[in-house]
């Protein structure tokens, strides 16, 4: 029983996290500011979710935009637990 | 122990305040009080029920309404969901869209990261009161309504403060949960077991 899976886009700081949600904003992307999920990393860090059919978009639109970025994860909820996979 | 209550003529939000002294004057027993209005019979029915009293309403033939409240019986609150446990008796109030002071733009960051995480973790506060600027968390415009929307769903109360949607102009535009007064907060700040004031 797999459900919804959707990515996150991990950074290396704050601001990072905050000029990413601008420019993925700007692109009208769906996107959304969470806390990191504690399967990608325990510390305090913002990242960037996002649905899973937005994931080419995504990555074009931060390659292009020369955003620094930590990583993209897919994450899935299997049983009630949460399988993360990185993804770029 | 039976108290009366007659509240006809009494202009918003007597009715309620007198009723609500009776109920707190007896240990238990009943408390009838007397409306000459639609609007305060709602809004006694609302005390009664938010007080978890028992509670009926009758209609006299001068279209008096006669609300009979029996304090002592708490009534079985019926959860609609199959989960136990879903609710912490637990009332969180936003004062303002930010959290924490410092950066206004991490404040915003912040306060949207605080109510996705509510949606993701269980047990649920069983009431959020937005006031003064929180009301922009609520409103056309905000960001978190579909995390709010989804914790209503579930079943949290969500209440924003009347006074505080009126001075920003935003009357008519609360696009989740409802409108509620100063009487009402002070009430659920008071008979929650813990409140967060963020």
């Amino acid at each position: 029983m797999i459900k919804k899976a959707f990515c996150v886009v991990t950074f290396n700081s704050t601001n990072h996290a905050i000029q990413g949600e601008k420019i993925l904003k700007d692109r009208n992307i769906e996107i959304k500011v969470i806390p990191t999920p504690r399967e990608i990393t325990a510390s305090c860090g913002l990242s960037i979710r996002f649905d899973k059919k937005f994931l080419e978009e995504v990555i074009s639109c931060i390659q292009s935009a020369a955003l620094n970025i930590k990583g993209i994860y897919e994450i899935m909820r299997e049983n009630g637990k949460r399988i993360v996979n990185k993804v770029y | 122990m039976k108290k009366e209550v007659d509240a006809r003529g009494k202009a918003c939000p007597k009715p309620v305040i007198m009723t609500k002294k009776a109920l707190d004057e007896i240990e238990s027993g009943v408390v009838i009080t007397i409306v000459d209005n639609e609007v305060a019979k709602e809004n006694v029915s609302k005390l009664a029920k938010s007080m978890n009293y028992n509670f009926k309403v009758e209609k006299t033939k001068d279209n008096d309404f006669v609300i009979h409240i029996t304090k002592g019986e708490v009534v079985e609150v019926e959860s609609n969901t199959c989960q136990p446990n879903i609710f912490k008796d637990m009332t969180v109030v936003f004062g303002s869209d930010k959290m924490g002071k410092g950066s206004d733009e991490l404040g915003k960051i912040l306060m949207k990261g605080f109510i996705y995480t509510l949606t993701e973790s269980i047990p649920y506060p069983s009431t959020l009161l937005f006031l003064n600027s929180g009301v922009k968390l609520t409103t056309e415009g905000s960001e978190v309504i579909d995390d709010l929307k989804k914790l209503e769903e579930q079943g949290v109360e969500i209440l924003s403060c009347g006074t505080c949607l009126d001075f920003y102009n935003l009357n008519g535009k609360l696009k989740v949960g409802e409108v509620t007064n100063m009487y009402t907060i002070v009430e659920k700040m008071k008979n929650a077991t813990n409140t967060i004031v963020l």
